[in-house]
């Protein structure tokens, strides 16, 4: 390796930091308070040239001081980054070498391995300057580190411009929603005032500085430190005149520097930073002696700064400056040496810096292979957005009469599709359809349909399916194709008769011709068509079939679609929860044993997790998710995850937990996605109302008023009721109703209940539940005391065998009739079964609350349970807390037995032995039946 | 940077600004304390330009919410995101001025209204256009991208989104009758007084035709949103257009609208 110069811009280079030790301090604390889930982050925005990279890199130093694993990465705005570059090339600098993986989600994964190696036992800082310039790829890796999906506990601080956060940037929302969080902050770096810019004038003239001058750089600057500073420079070294513009200042230094130097500035300025030395000797035709020599002078003069990965300009505002020198031609026979420099052999390519220079060196052709090559590479780290970028650069390299623009064509249609720009993908696909070699009619609309459903313009997507089984040129395989995925969209479309009569001509023609993967599509959409039509024998025998076909072939992602069908149609419309947690967690194991199919086995353990905790089988719902988070789910799958993990923690009483995930999910929905909004603001309602919050509760619950569409009956039903409840809370708790809020709700419920004549049968059952749940309600907001509604809700919710609304019916019922003092007997065992249910769950918050009832009408909760619950250990053996018949419990727990198999062996029923389960849980404060087997073990 | 540009609710206005509301409640709360502000921004109190506006706003905004409430839309959960994310560029516009000159984070189409804050007084109809006008032919744009970006959908005509869109049409026709029918000839006499591109921009019918414009503005920037420099001179070609049709608006010219 060459000779570099290097360290020559070191600390003495930079000018005195003024006016920033406050938010230095500040900024330092902000990062090491790391939040509930071990993450910080710091965003410094301000205009160019306030100090952003000085802060940042200042920060840096004094973290590394503390014993924080320091990495450092800048952002490219060359547009067509690779994907993850500036994470990657911080990793890099370490030796890490990230490799493609299986999926987007095991890609991340892989990344937060390699920074937790790099960590060590350390705590991590990540330094991320010029964020703007940042890809989609890497602003969501920052989103799921922040939500401390890859287990690293990290601090993110991250620079980035003003200006770019006033158009349409995304980072402006990513910023907006993520500073509502208390683990991170974002600093706006103000202009100096004229004291401080007073202080680095003097600072850098030595003191030698009249004040009417250091008065006029503070106007001139406009209190810009890096602007201030290269001024007093001026001043220092005695130029007569005082420039008024940094263009000025730094035009004259451009005309004092030496020729070799001038070549170097305007080579670098070209570049695609950092610049490195061996690039820069084949770019600048200098001797080694002269090229050092030219660096030294151009660094002395501040246009460059020089590190260990090479050169940069000194600041973004020399680079804007020097745009405007260097002539066209100029600056075409630059990025044709730098593109020939770094194609000599054995530069590791770097397709997309390779393809910014020669496209920049006007040569087309020569550009394209890079462009390609580039794209391709992205797609390997499912980079769909800078593939498609990418590809649509290809297309512009080439004429419309190339032979390849057909192939390019349809890649750049695919990857539009896959990043959700739906509209270019159908524009692409309509340019590929006009090629004199486009693909078959057939295999058009079939794309097209795919690209207009995902859309979400179902309509036209739907005439595009039947134009592609019309197509004469459609083989039998298409037509079984576009049959199974036209079904598919008819039942999304709530069409049950359509997709019915649909799916069954495609399972046909899927059974003669299709793959595997439409035959499960096709019985998929069978299934669920006929359950929504009450016919659910029909729907479960023929997904039952299509998991059979899925076990023959085999295939990882054929088994999870068809484990996934027959789960969800088990725990969905059928209700049938327990033997839909089975075959869920059938499903999962299956493909563990392949070694395949993570995300499937995330979704299936979701899916057996959501059912757990409806049948009030808490504990083992813990337990799934836990393993199901082992899987480091991403996205979506990881939101789903997080909010069922929060219900439950809400329902254990876990406070701090509880606002964790919450904390994390909205940290993931900072990028996006407005279907998990509703669940988030339903919990974090139902969080405050434990809490006593009863403005937060309601607050979040009108928010979500405003955000539910009008025909999903069971979001607007579920969260009226936690609206009503709010209310009811407040009025028990002697405040007042707000009759606005209590208004809407009762409009909402009137929506709800109109539109139930036109939902399926099942979700009508769903909605009939809380249509209960927000009567009763409303009586107990009105002050009735009446136990009728509450005993309806409890059956109901019985008879859906969910048993925590029924017993939390039950609780409502009887503090109603205790307080009438009527039927102060069913009263009474109605507060006791919900305790009973309640202490089986472990649902602490909620039978704290049938306790204060029982307390207050002084009723004994059961013959041989203590009225107060959840006694504190003592400092003694831990199982020594626990009676005789606990500890039986316990130990064939231990053994891995079922509650039932617990009961038939102590001769117990099964809801005594969840009772027995619910207190051994409490005294030694475990959540999960593997905690307190370990306890058990541990102490045995 | 001037510390008194809202004289002796200077305190107040940047309490309130701190906040940076999430959804429509919210915003419609924030638009209300704002009100009560305003009115007390000497000289002119109630009658400056800027409380034209943030009326004609709020009563806006308070109709949207309502409808949001009665389940009128197709998409709330877009419309509520668009909502925020527009009146997130009023109160950031609010948050960058600093005075005339000295607000480099002010827009200029923003900066024309708010200069006139002090006087000389301009009547109250050009004074809420000028608002309208920033709002809308500026902010709105860049607020449907961003929405569109952050929900994963993109600007489509006669989507559930577009109709949802053109529904507020209503709401500005019902809260702004002096800008139907009867004054539109008045705009097109004093629009045909002007040279250049603001023909193109404003005839027809008003405020439905610059929300319209905004639409297509919108679609244009979604194209082209990727492109950090295509983008920032897209934006300060649309700062510079509606500010000139906004300081026509608050010159004397403006004032036979009324």
């Amino acid at each position: 390796m060459g000779t570099r110069v290097t360290t020559m811009a070191s600390e003495e280079e930079d000018g005195p930091l003024v006016g920033r030790a406050d938010t230095l301090s500040q900024v330092q604390s902000d990062l090491r308070n790391a939040g509930p889930g071990g993450t910080s982050a710091v965003f410094v925005t301000g205009e160019s040239g306030v100090g952003k990279s000085r802060l940042l890199r200042e920060t840096a130093g004094a973290m590394r001081d503390a014993g924080f694993a320091v990495l450092s990465g800048t952002c490219l705005d060359i547009g067509d980054a690779s994907p993850l570059h500036p994470v990657l090339q911080a990793l890099r600098q370490f030796d890490h070498n990230v490799r493609p993986a299986g999926d987007a989600g095991a890609l991340l994964d892989r990344v937060s391995q390699d920074l937790r190696a790099v960590a060590g036992d350390r705590r991590l800082l990540l330094v991320l300057d010029d964020l703007q310039w940042a890809d989609r790829s890497t602003r969501q890796l920052l989103l799921y580190l922040l939500a401390g999906l890859g287990g690293v506990e990290i601090a993110v601080l991250a620079a980035v411009r003003a200006e770019a956060l006033q158009g349409a940037h995304p980072l402006r929302k990513v910023l907006a929603e993520l500073r509502r969080l208390r683990s991170v902050r974002v600093v706006d770096l103000a202009p100096l005032d004229r004291d401080q810019t007073v202080e680095l004038v003097t600072a850098i003239t030595n003191g030698r500085v009249e004040p009417e001058d250091a008065d006029r750089v503070h106007k001139r600057s406009g209190g810009n430190p890096f602007v201030a500073e290269e001024l007093a420079r001026d001043l220092r070294d005695g130029r007569a005149e005082l420039s008024d513009t940094l263009r000025e200042i730094f035009l004259s230094r451009l005309a004092e520097l030496p020729p070799p130097a001038h070549a170097v500035v305007h080579a670098i300025a070209a570049g695609v930073e950092p610049v490195a030395h061996d690039v820069l000797a084949r770019v600048v035709p200098l001797s080694e002696a002269e090229l050092i020599e030219a660096v030294r002078a151009a660094v002395a003069h501040r246009f460059v700064a020089s590190a260990g990965d090479g050169y940069r300009l000194r600041h973004r505002l020399v680079a804007e400056i020097l745009a405007g020198e260097v002539l066209p031609a100029e600056a075409t026979a630059l990025h044709r040496r730098f593109a020939e420099a770094l194609e000599e052999p054995g530069a590791t390519p770097d397709h997309a810096r390779l393809a910014h220079h020669w496209q920049k060196a006007g040569e087309p052709s020569r550009a394209l292979p890079s462009v390609v090559a580039a794209a391709r590479s992205a797609e390997e780290l499912y980079g769909f957005t800078e593939a498609h970028r990418h590809w649509s650069s290809a297309l512009e390299l080439t004429a419309d009469g190339a032979p390849e623009r057909t192939e390019l064509l349809a890649h750049a249609a695919e990857s539009a599709h896959q990043c959700g720009e739906h509209l270019r993908a159908l524009s692409r696909l309509e340019d590929l359809s006009h090629r004199p070699d486009a693909p078959s009619q057939c295999d058009l609309h079939l794309r097209r349909a795919r690209y207009l459903a995902a859309a979400g313009r179902t309509a036209t997507a739907e005439a595009e399916y039947e134009r592609a089984l019309e197509a004469p040129d459609c083989s039998p395989r298409q037509r079984a194709s576009a049959a199974a995925y036209l079904a598919e969209l008819l039942l999304h479309l709530g069409r049950y008769a359509d997709a019915n009569a649909r799916a069954v001509d495609a399972l046909e023609m899927a059974e003669v011709n299709g793959s595997t993967a439409d035959l499960v599509r096709a019985s998929a959409a069978l299934g669920f068509s006929a359950a929504f039509r009450e016919d659910p024998d029909a729907g479960l025998a023929v997904i039952r079939n299509a998991v059979d076909i899925a076990e023959r072939s085999g295939h990882p992602d054929e088994l999870g679609v068809a484990y996934l069908h027959l789960a969800e149609l088990l725990t969905g419309p059928l209700n049938n929860i327990e033997e839909g947690v089975l075959v869920a967690r059938r499903g999962a194991d299956r493909l563990a044993s392949l070694g395949a199919g993570r995300t499937y086995q995330t979704r299936l353990l979701a899916v057996a997790a959501k059912g757990l905790f409806r049948v009030g089988q808490w504990s083992e719902a813990d337990a799934v998710l836990e393993t199901a988070m082992r899987h480091r789910p991403s996205g979506a799958d990881a939101v789903e995850l997080l909010l069922s993990r929060c219900q439950l923690w809400v329902g254990f009483g876990d406070v701090e937990a509880a606002h964790r995930d919450l904390d994390a999910v909205a940290t993931l929905l900072a990028g996006g996605g407005a279907r998990h909004v509703l669940p988030m603001l339903t919990l974090r309602a139902g969080l405050a109302m434990w809490q006593g919050e009863h403005a937060t509760a309601r607050a979040s619950v009108q928010r979500g008023l405003t955000e539910t569409r009008s025909d999903d009956l069971v979001l607007i039903g579920v969260l009226a009721w936690h609206g009503l409840r709010a209310e009811a809370e407040a009025h028990a708790a002697g405040q007042p109703v707000d009759p606005g809020a209590l208004r809407r709700l009762k409009v909402a419920v009137e929506r709800m209940v109109a539109g139930v004549g036109n939902a399926a049968v099942p979700v009508r059952a769903v909605i009939d539940g809380y249509a209960d749940l927000c009567a009763a309600e409303l009586s107990r907001v009105e002050g009735r005391q009446d136990p009728a509604p509450w005993a309806k809700a409890a059956t109901t919710w019985d008879t859906r065998r969910q048993p925590y609304p029924a017993a939390y019916s039950r609780l409502r019922q009887a503090e109603a009739a205790l307080q009438r003092r009527s039927r102060k007997a069913v009263a009474i065992g109605a507060l006791r079964e919900a305790y009973a249910t309640a202490i089986a769950m472990g649902a602490r918050p909620f039978a704290a609350e049938i306790v204060s009832v029982a307390q207050r009408y002084k009723v004994a909760l059961a013959d041989d349970v203590a009225t107060v619950p959840f006694p504190q250990p003592q400092d003694t053996d831990e199982l020594s807390l626990l009676t005789q018949r606990e500890r039986e419990v316990l130990a064939a727990l231990a053994e891995g037995l079922t509650n039932r198999e617990i009961g038939e062996r102590l001769f117990i029923s099964e809801r005594t032995v969840g009772v027995h389960v619910g207190h051994i849980f409490d005294k030694l404060q475990v959540r999960t039946r593997v905690q307190a087997s370990r306890v058990f073990l541990t102490a045995a | 940077m001037n510390q008194s540009v809202w004289g002796p609710v200077q305190r107040e206005m940047t309490d309130l600004l701190q906040g940076h509301p999430d959804d429509v409640p919210a915003v419609v709360e924030q638009l209300k304390e704002l009100q009560a502000i305003l009115g007390h921004v000497p000289p002119l109190l109630v009658e400056n330009p800027l409380c034209d506006f943030n009326k004609l706003y709020l009563t806006i905004t308070e109709g949207v919410l309502e409808r949001l409430y009665a389940g009128k839309f197709k998409d709330p959960a877009f419309l509520s995101r668009l909502d925020v994310e527009f009146a997130a560029r009023y109160f950031d516009a609010l948050r960058g001025w600093a005075g005339a000159g000295t607000s480099p984070r002010c827009p200029e189409v923003w900066a024309c209204l708010f200069q006139r804050i002090p006087g000389p007084d301009c009547r109250p109809l050009p004074s809420a256009c000028a608002g309208v006008n920033a709002h809308i032919n500026f902010d709105l744009p860049f607020a449907l991208v961003t929405t569109f970006d952050h929900l994963g959908s993109d600007p489509i005509d006669d989507s559930d989104q577009h109709h949802d869109y053109l529904e507020i049409n209503d709401i500005f026709a019902t809260a702004i009758p002096g800008l139907r029918r009867g004054y539109l000839e008045k705009w097109q006499l004093l629009i045909d007084t002007m040279n250049g591109c603001l023909d193109d921009w404003w005839q027809g019918e008003a405020v439905e035709y610059t929300r319209n414009v905004a639409w297509r503005n919108a679609q244009k920037l979604w194209g082209i949103r990727h492109d950090m420099s295509a983008t920032d001179r897209e934006r300060a070609g649309l700062d510079k257009t509606a500010a000139g049709l906004n300081k026509l608006l608050l010159s004397p010219l403006g004032a036979f609208l009324q």
